[in-house]
């Protein structure tokens, strides 16, 4: 065991890290479902609700529900009943006027609870209003304040509309891809100081970056559409990022076949990094500009926000970024055992001749 | 500077040798015409997204023939008596510029066969007569290296297909999204970025080229 690098230590216990943090925190309290979608004015409307990661029963008088017009005007639940561990049924009394001019007001949903927190599910009703006076609508209009909202203390990962449990493909899809790079990089290193210094090694330690991080790449590929699987509808949809990607992939295949097509090692090493450093500079815009000018259904791409910012909070970031640094340091691990392996097949073929 | 006589003296070789045997530029005008015929009979009236698409693709096709032979034409003799003449940057410079001039001439032959047969979608012509500009130097720049990669084997030419067609996707996606909007009387908002994205993705190509021929021309 004496042998074995500090730092391959610390890329196993990093994924070990990430896969079981990664797949046992439990997502927050959330609201999967609200039925109806839609209500009138003046009605007494009955919301019955699902929730995800919560235990009702248990805690039936602690819970506080609220309909949501703005930042200032909050309606409260008139009754909650409890139907069940997930199941809610929460009546509101709408007013015979919204303080509003418009036809059509959405109202989020917020639901309070001591033991799992608060759960928020935006557009969760539309209320239509018969005849529209916003005057009156702020006289009627009753304030109930939103306050004594729980923040789960607890590890948990947001809980997202669409993509539920899938939040953990995070530490594997992203990871994976962003850890691609980094070997790639190291490739284009190797590359660099074969064509400064040609020197078996570095050759030999090019190719092993770049298949690792082919193998990477495809791994990122494979896990994006299981994700996109469950998010998008269907594994392949065509769409800019997914095609990008397998075109990112075929560079390097073709690295491959140039590779394959010398036979005198010194004039391979040479021409396939010139090769390397010409596709890596290439691909900067091919996966990373254009994805952004088309639309496109992937975060980060088609002018959508990346995911990051809102989506990545500070449980999720404790895990992603070791994450990272745990596939880099395996990457760096397989092509370390590939390029050694080369170096004793160099040596037997010297010894041998 | 010697570079530059150099590169003029190497420049005025490919265009005196091209006028001499005549060979291979009368064979790309051949290709483009078969092309473009073999599209107005399949197609007889198209759509003018089809025309912008169907003009990439024919000089995509003709590009890659056109320029495949400026390393491969040459013999491994002749070629090690031109790096004892000149600086392998000039050499490569001299093709890149040749190739370009003739990637326009492909370019503009191609769009006017194209009217001529099919009739013109181009109604701005100022972003597509960019696309042309900026697509020849793309394409021109990178299928010179490629086929620099490639001369070196045996199976060039099968090999500068595999190794350069996933290369050029960003420029030919970038020239499509640009020409697209010369089919519309007014340019879109994203004209600007499309020429940027173009501009700095010709000037990676020529760059990484001029840095990497030194180390890949001496065998």
């Amino acid at each position: 065991m004496g042998n074995i690098s500090w730092w391959k230590w610390l890329g196993v216990a990093l994924i070990i890290y990430t896969f079981t943090a990664g797949m046992l925190v439990p997502l927050q309290h959330g609201i999967v479902e609200v039925t109806p979608r839609s209500a009138r004015t003046g009605e007494q409307v009955t919301v019955e609700l699902t929730g995800y990661n919560c235990n009702y029963d248990q805690q039936s008088e602690s819970l506080k529900a609220w309909l949501k017009l703005d930042e200032e005007k909050t309606l409260g639940a008139s009754s909650i009943e409890v139907l069940g561990p997930r199941r809610l049924a929460i009546g509101f009394d709408l007013p015979a006027y919204l303080p509003v001019d418009r036809r059509v007001q959405d109202f989020s949903l917020i639901l309070e609870s001591k033991e799992d927190g608060t759960a928020i599910l935006p557009t969760a009703l539309l209320v239509t209003q018969d005849s529209i006076d916003p005057e009156k609508g702020i006289a009627l209009w009753v304030n109930t304040a939103v306050n004594d909202l729980t923040v789960s203390t607890g590890m948990t990962f947001p809980f997202r509309p669409i993509i539920y449990e899938t939040i953990r493909n995070t530490y594997f899809h992203v990871a994976l891809w962003l850890s691609m790079m980094l070997l790639f990089i190291a490739a284009v290193v190797y590359s660099v100081r074969y064509v400064r210094n040609p020197m078996p090694k570095w050759d030999s330690k090019a190719r092993a970056f770049t298949s690792v991080g082919l193998f990477f790449g495809i791994l990122g590929l494979v896990t994006g559409m299981v994700w996109a699987k469950y998010t998008w509808g269907q594994a392949w949809s065509n769409d800019v990022k997914q095609i990008t990607t397998a075109i990112a992939l075929l560079v390097y295949l073709a690295y491959f076949i140039l590779r394959s097509a010398f036979e005198d090692p010194e004039q391979r090493g040479r021409i396939s990094a010139v090769y390397n450093i010409f596709a890596f500079a290439l691909l900067i815009p091919l996966i990373y500009v254009i994805p952004r000018m088309v639309d496109s259904l992937h975060p980060g791409a088609g002018g959508n926000p990346a995911f990051g910012s809102e989506d990545l909070d500070s449980t999720m970031r404790m895990i992603f970024y070791p994450a990272i640094i745990g596939w880099a340091l395996i990457g760096a691990w397989i092509a370390n055992l590939q390029y050694r392996m080369d170096a004793v097949r160099e040596e037997w073929i010297e010894r041998l001749d | 500077m010697q570079i530059f006589n150099e590169i003029a003296v190497l420049l005025g070789k490919e265009i005196k040798l091209e006028w001499r045997n005549k060979y291979a530029i009368s064979g790309i005008l051949l290709y483009v015409g078969a092309t473009i015929f073999i599209v107005y009979m399949a197609f007889i009236e198209m759509e003018p997204v089809t025309w912008i698409i169907l003009f990439w693709i024919i000089m995509l096709f003709a590009s890659i023939n056109a320029v495949v032979k400026s390393f491969v034409q040459e013999s491994r003799s002749r070629q090690l008596y031109y790096y004892t003449l000149v600086n392998p940057t000039a050499l490569l410079t001299a093709k890149i510029v040749y190739n370009t001039l003739l990637l326009l001439l492909i370019g503009f032959l191609t769009w006017g066969g194209l009217s001529l047969f099919v009739g013109n979608a181009v109604v701005n012509t100022r972003p597509f007569l960019l696309a042309i500009g900026l697509g020849s130097l793309g394409f021109a720049v990178t299928f010179t290296f490629i086929s620099a990669i490639s001369a070196k084997t045996d199976n060039s030419a099968s090999l500068m297909a595999i190794l350069s067609f996933p290369l050029v996707i960003p420029i030919l996606v970038t020239l499509v999204n640009l020409s697209k909007n010369a089919i519309e009387p007014l340019a879109s908002e994203g004209v600007q970025s499309d020429i940027n994205l173009l501009i700095a993705i010709d000037l990676i190509v020529v760059g990484m080229s001029l840095l990497l021929y030194p180390y890949l021309w001496r065998d």
